[in-house]
């Protein structure tokens, strides 16, 4: 017993090395993480450049309001994509293996986080080298971008261990679909495109106001719209606590009915 | 059976091959639904901007000629998607093997999807309406948008069905899905050109989906008018013998290599 606990690190790295190998071997995988996330950026800001002038909305610099949900998406579908590589392991068989496999079953779980937690350096990097050269600024400065870095962190692992609950329950590849429209319309109906006070009073208003995706967004754009402030960090980091608490707590229980 | 008949049957089969998958089709209605729901309500302010078209007072109403192509362009993916399917699963060898007349394979596939979009504008406007959405080109503009749906159906349905032809893989037709948001995204379909800046404001006015959505626009929030009709139907339909053209083309070169 004692042997095999000290090989969870071993066994959760080259879990994650595994998943991560996903993608070289499937470069569509990408898409969701790279591609998509650039062209959120992109589109978004390019057609919605003027809404900028609305009163009331916190920044001149479109880029700025939109380089830190483009990174938040790309990292919640890091996380999704490190899911689905499980997904596949399960339909063909080898996740039996690794189930069968003298191992603590803690590290079936954290193989893919941290493998999601690697992958949220692709949307990262390439949606902020973008938007920088683009013209998207951060008045923070490094804090803005450390509380970017931690909310994309965040999202990968919740992201994670929400597409784990889904598999282990449904065991299918097609369940990620299931998945990602569960992240796509939590994202949409947020503060991700204008904040509170620009949208009307009416019905998304109110479920922007108590979607959980607007506080980790406002934490994550804070930086880059103005200073960092622990009102509108807090928030953020409980909604981490508590959705990868939950998450978590489906996704071990999901893991546990698998191996019975 | 005359070819006419032979393509009735096949698009019946592509109607009815949809219909019994709802993972098919209730994509391609509710996520546009939704977008326009989300942008109505978060992007709807807009129209105060002093830019903003003038005559536009519903942000609804503007969206609803963009929510319409893209939920056909979003279920037409699907009429490629199932020639490569065929091909996958033998059925395309089996036809070839009967005497079957052989640009039925593409009239019927491509006449079930411009079946399908036609019906998905309906359930659009039934939808939309209620909430808000004023077509004030009547009747006349309700069928012209319907047939320039369409129209669109047979368009993107013809891109597709070129890809799945020459692919033969379902799963190559799909990832042209974030292609069509791409393409439509970079239009005048969620907002207008005018509010639009830079190098995306001069893509978006030379897009062809801008040229086909502005006249359809127009019907919706303006009135009927002749020039509108035929613009939209004048541009949809190139964009149609463009596609179906090369769908054509490389059946014939699938044909020519299983002959």
């Amino acid at each position: 017993m004692t042997t095999t606990t000290a090989h969870t690190p071993a066994v959760t790295l080259t879990l994650a090395g595994r998943s991560l190998t996903r993608i070289l071997r499937l470069p569509a995988a990408l898409v969701p993480t790279v591609a998509m996330p650039l062209f959120f950026l992109l589109g978004f800001s390019g057609s919605y450049s003027s809404l900028t002038e609305l009163p009331g909305f916190p920044t001149d610099n479109i880029l700025s309001w939109m380089a830190p949900w483009a990174v938040i998406q790309g990292s919640a579908f890091a996380g999704i994509g490190a899911s689905a590589g499980v997904a596949s392991d399960l339909e063909m068989g080898i996740y039996d293996r690794f189930v069968m496999a003298p191992t603590t079953r803690i590290s079936l779980l954290l193989g893919p986080i941290a493998a999601a937690m690697a992958r949220v350096c692709l949307p990262v990097t390439t949606v902020l080298t973008v938007a920088l050269l683009a013209g998207a600024e951060v008045p923070a400065g490094i804090a803005g971008i450390v509380m970017l870095l931690v909310a994309a962190e965040g999202i990968a692992v919740v992201g994670t261990l929400w597409g784990l609950s889904i598999v282990y329950k449904l065991r299918t590849q097609r369940s990620t679909s299931l998945v990602q429209v569960g992240i796509f319309v939590t994202m949409f109906l947020s503060i991700g495109q204008v904040p509170l006070n620009v949208m009307h009073e009416g019905w998304l208003h109110t479920v922007a106001r108590v979607n959980p995706m607007t506080n980790l967004l406002r934490m994550a754009r804070q930086g880059f719209i103005g200073n960092v402030t622990w009102g509108d960090t807090w928030p953020g980091l409980l909604v981490i606590a508590v959705a990868a608490t939950a998450f978590g707590w489906l996704a071990r229980r999901g893991l546990r009915n698998l191996t019975r | 059976m005359t070819p006419l008949l032979q393509a009735y049957v096949l698009a019946r089969r592509a109607v009815l091959s949809t219909l019994r998958q709802p993972s098919v089709y209730l994509p391609a209605l509710f996520f546009p639904l939704l977008i326009a729901a989300v942008n109505t309500a978060a992007v709807g302010r807009a129209v105060d901007l002093p830019e903003f078209p003038h005559e536009i007072d519903s942000f609804l109403s503007f969206l609803l000629p963009a929510t319409m192509v893209q939920g056909v362009m979003f279920g037409a993916v699907s009429s490629g998607s199932d020639i490569a399917l065929d091909i996958q699963d033998g059925f395309f060898e089996r036809l070839l093997a009967s005497p079957v007349w052989r640009p039925s394979i593409l009239v019927g596939r491509l006449s079930g999807g411009a079946a399908l979009g036609g019906l998905q504008a309906l359930v659009f406007m039934a939808v939309l309406v209620p909430f808000g959405a004023e077509i004030e080109g009547g009747v006349p503009a309700v069928v012209v948008l319907v047939v320039v749906a369409m129209v669109v159906g047979i368009a993107i349905g013809g891109f597709t069905a070129a890809i799945g032809v020459r692919s033969g893989q379902q799963e190559t037709v799909q990832n042209m899905f974030p292609l069509t948001f791409i393409l439509l995204f970079l239009s005048s379909a969620f907002f207008p050109t005018q509010l639009m800046s830079g190098w995306y404001r001069e893509v978006a006015e030379r897009n062809p989906l801008t040229l086909m959505i502005d006249p359809m626009r127009r019907l919706v929030v303006e009135g009927f008018s002749v020039g509108d009709a035929a613009q939209a139907l004048f541009v949809s339909g190139g964009i149609a013998v463009f596609s179906v053209s090369l769908a054509t083309w490389q059946l014939s070169r699938r044909l020519a290599r299983l002959a």
